[in-house]
């Protein structure tokens, strides 16, 4: 696998429900394929119900009933032999997850168990992996801690006695004190207020380079991804719709969704009107033909009704699925003369 | 610690409120019934030996002055409590002269070593395996568990004591099913009497294990299952934490708070229920008791088993308030 922590191969996991003999089946994650280097920051967009949390709930080797891996693969390479997610055992599981795979959970009060002292938690979640105990393992997170500019008292602290900023520091903590090769990162800021969504993306962000790991970073909020990700991949109705380098996606999309979604971002002292998608999401459960996108498209053609658009390269490291890729135009001329917005 | 002990400092307050509140509405409530302890007494005794009317006038004197009946209320009611701060509630009528202290004293250890252990063993059971249920929600064993218990909790209790007398006292004949120990051992702290009572307390406690299992199986299993589905569970199980931490230290740890507080109020109940166990077994406990110092008119006693009761419910319900911020720390930042 060499430079790639992460290949995803035409992933397609589905949940599969029962309901008094009549069945169903959403299509949540359908035939995604990517892959993540090694000390890259790849992020990933798109909206509620688009099948990101699926997407990742998989890499996370959290895949429970109905949620179910139909085909395709996700192999992680962490020097050893390499893990394929979907039909790992429990046991292989275990070994990677905290030392190699780790996770930061979305930003909100219920993430740390409340009835628990932090310095349980970290022993909970650290101790194992880590292979350490008592004074060494505790020497160990203060020093950690000391990282995330938290002082060693909150190992004696309850939940509830820390702000928000400090309890996502502590989940920061939590993923990061056993140096893992490769962090799911699931909505971290979006329960901050901005002030606290800057000190937050700068600790992962300086965590990252640090410790020379990989994040796959999940938000739906753009501008957070203009700050922190390196290669961003948007999905759509379960599907990979664009993938590129940051500073491209912003000012040369080459899908119309990507489009929309980089001119909803509001920049200061601009009062141009933003262009508002028709339309909503549609159902997994019953997804249209052709591209997913083309009944909110403005520029669908009839082509697009019927064949599926392949993700194909349109630039250097640079792949969109629309059939009409050259013919998308970035909304806000804004943003193709100064670039990223932040 | 100091907030803690301020803490314990207010709830003592409390309790001692609520026993002097209850106390007194039992005072009200005896003052006002129809019931004359000086006739009462009198109508025993003279049933029972051929009194002349000048002997009754004198006897009725007497008892007057000893009950203090002719006092103003006021009077009898600073008289009740001194009285009672000094551990005496008077005579028993029906069993007069004993000090119905002494008759509910006997009783006490009975109910109290009856209830808690069934209400112990009911609260760690049902909890555990409801707890289990909602956490293994796919686990046979624990599904037919679930059956067994939801389908007692329904039928009334002594209902489910009358089916399990007949089962055990005559198509199974293993158990006694009466009294609190057996005729022939002699009261003491001696091996054959300690096997005797506990012996004789199996089926008792049965009806009230069997009865209140389902109430906290329920209960345990709906919390945990809401539980489950809270981020720190998620997140502790992504992070590949040990399974029977997360079981133990994540879920059923969170869900015992409001189930504490539950026990208190189960506590509460507790003391009245035990009052048909007691009927149906031929139980010698403060509900056996109660149920024949009514029958009897016998006022000093249902007071002196009254004011126990709320002594003991008040009791109990500080030592459950007690353990709350032990068990949730949110509790503690009041």
């Amino acid at each position: 696998m060499g430079d790639n922590i992460l290949e995803v191969e035409a992933l397609k996991a589905y949940y599969q429900m029962s309901y008094f003999g009549v069945n169903r089946e959403v299509r949540a994650v359908d035939g995604i394929t990517m892959k993540v280097k090694r000390r890259e920051v790849y992020g990933i967009a798109g909206e509620s119900s688009s099948g990101k949390t699926s997407f990742i709930k998989v890499l996370a080797a959290a895949i429970r009933p109905p949620l179910r891996v139909v085909s395709g693969s996700a192999t992680y390479d962490f020097g050893g032999p390499p893990t394929d997610v979907t039909v790992a055992t429990p046991a292989e599981i275990d070994a990677i997850r905290w030392r190699h795979l780790s996770y930061i959970m979305q930003g909100s009060m219920s993430t740390l168990n409340p009835v628990r002292r932090i310095g349980r938690i970290f022993e909970d979640f650290a101790a194992r992996p880590l292979g350490l105990s008592g004074s060494a393992f505790r020497q160990r997170v203060v020093e950690h801690l000391g990282h995330l500019k938290l002082s060693p008292t909150v190992l004696n602290a309850y939940p509830h006695e820390l702000s928000g900023g400090m309890r996502q520091r502590v989940t920061i903590g939590l993923a990061t004190v056993c140096k893992p090769d490769f962090i799911i990162a699931d909505e971290p800021t979006t329960a901050l207020d901005v002030v606290v969504q800057k000190d937050v993306l700068s600790l992962i962000k300086n965590l990252q380079t640090e410790m020379g790991a990989s994040i796959v970073f999940v938000t739906h909020d753009m501008s957070v991804h203009a700050n922190i990700a390196d290669r961003i991949g948007i999905i759509y109705a379960g599907r990979l719709v664009e993938e590129a380098p940051t500073r491209t996606l912003f000012t040369a999309p080459k899908h119309p969704y990507s489009a929309h979604l980089v001119a909803s971002l509001p920049r200061i002292g601009d009062t141009t009107q933003r262009p508002a998608l028709e339309g909503r999401p549609p159902s997994l459960a019953a997804p249209p033909a052709g591209c997913r996108f083309h009944p909110r498209c403005p520029l669908a053609i009839d082509k697009c009704k019927t064949e599926v658009p392949p993700l194909v390269a349109v630039g250097t490291d640079h792949r969109s699925a629309c059939w009409r890729a050259n013919d998308v135009e970035p909304l806000v001329p804004g943003h193709s003369r100064a670039g990223v917005a932040a | 610690m100091q907030g803690y002990l301020w803490f314990a400092a207010k709830r003592f307050v409390q309790l001692l409120a609520v026993i002097f509140f209850g106390v007194s509405a039992m005072f009200v409530v005896t003052y006002l019934s129809p019931i004359d302890p000086v006739e009462q007494v009198l109508g025993r005794l003279s049933a029972r030996s051929n009194l002349s009317p000048e002997a009754i006038a004198a006897t009725r004197l007497a008892l007057t002055e000893m009950f203090g009946t002719d006092q103003p209320v006021l009077t009898q009611y600073v008289n009740f409590w001194s009285r009672l701060l000094r551990g005496d509630l008077g005579a028993s009528l029906m069993a007069f002269p004993t000090p119905a202290m002494e008759l509910v004293l006997r009783a006490l250890p009975w109910t109290l070593g009856l209830l808690l252990t069934s209400t112990a063993i009911t609260f760690v059971v049902g909890n555990l395996a409801g707890g289990l249920a909602g956490y293994f929600q796919n686990s046979r064993l624990l599904k037919a568990f679930g059956i067994v218990t939801m389908g007692l909790q329904p039928i009334p209790y002594y209902i489910v004591a009358f089916i399990i007398l007949i089962v055990f006292g005559y198509l199974w004949p293993v158990l006694p099913i009466s009294g609190g120990f057996a005729m022939d051992v002699r009261p003491g702290w001696t091996l054959p009497f300690i096997l005797s009572v506990l012996q004789h307390s199996l089926l008792p406690a049965l009806s009230l294990v069997l009865v209140g299992l389902g109430g906290w199986f329920i209960g345990m299993r709906a919390l945990v299952s809401n539980i489950v589905t809270e981020d720190y569970v998620t997140y502790a199980e992504l992070a590949g934490v040990r399974r029977d931490t997360i079981v133990g230290d994540y879920v059923i740890r969170n869900a015992l708070v409001p189930q504490v507080t539950a026990l208190a109020m189960v506590i509460g109940g507790v003391f009245s229920g035990t009052v048909i166990t007691e009927q149906v077994f031929n139980y010698p406990g403060m509900g056996s008791l109660l149920v024949d110092a009514v029958n009897a008119g016998d006022y000093s006693t249902v007071l002196a088993v009254c004011t126990i009761s709320i002594a003991a419910v008040a009791l109990a319900i500080f030592i459950v308030d007690l353990l709350h911020p032990l068990l949730d720390p949110r509790v503690r930042a009041e």
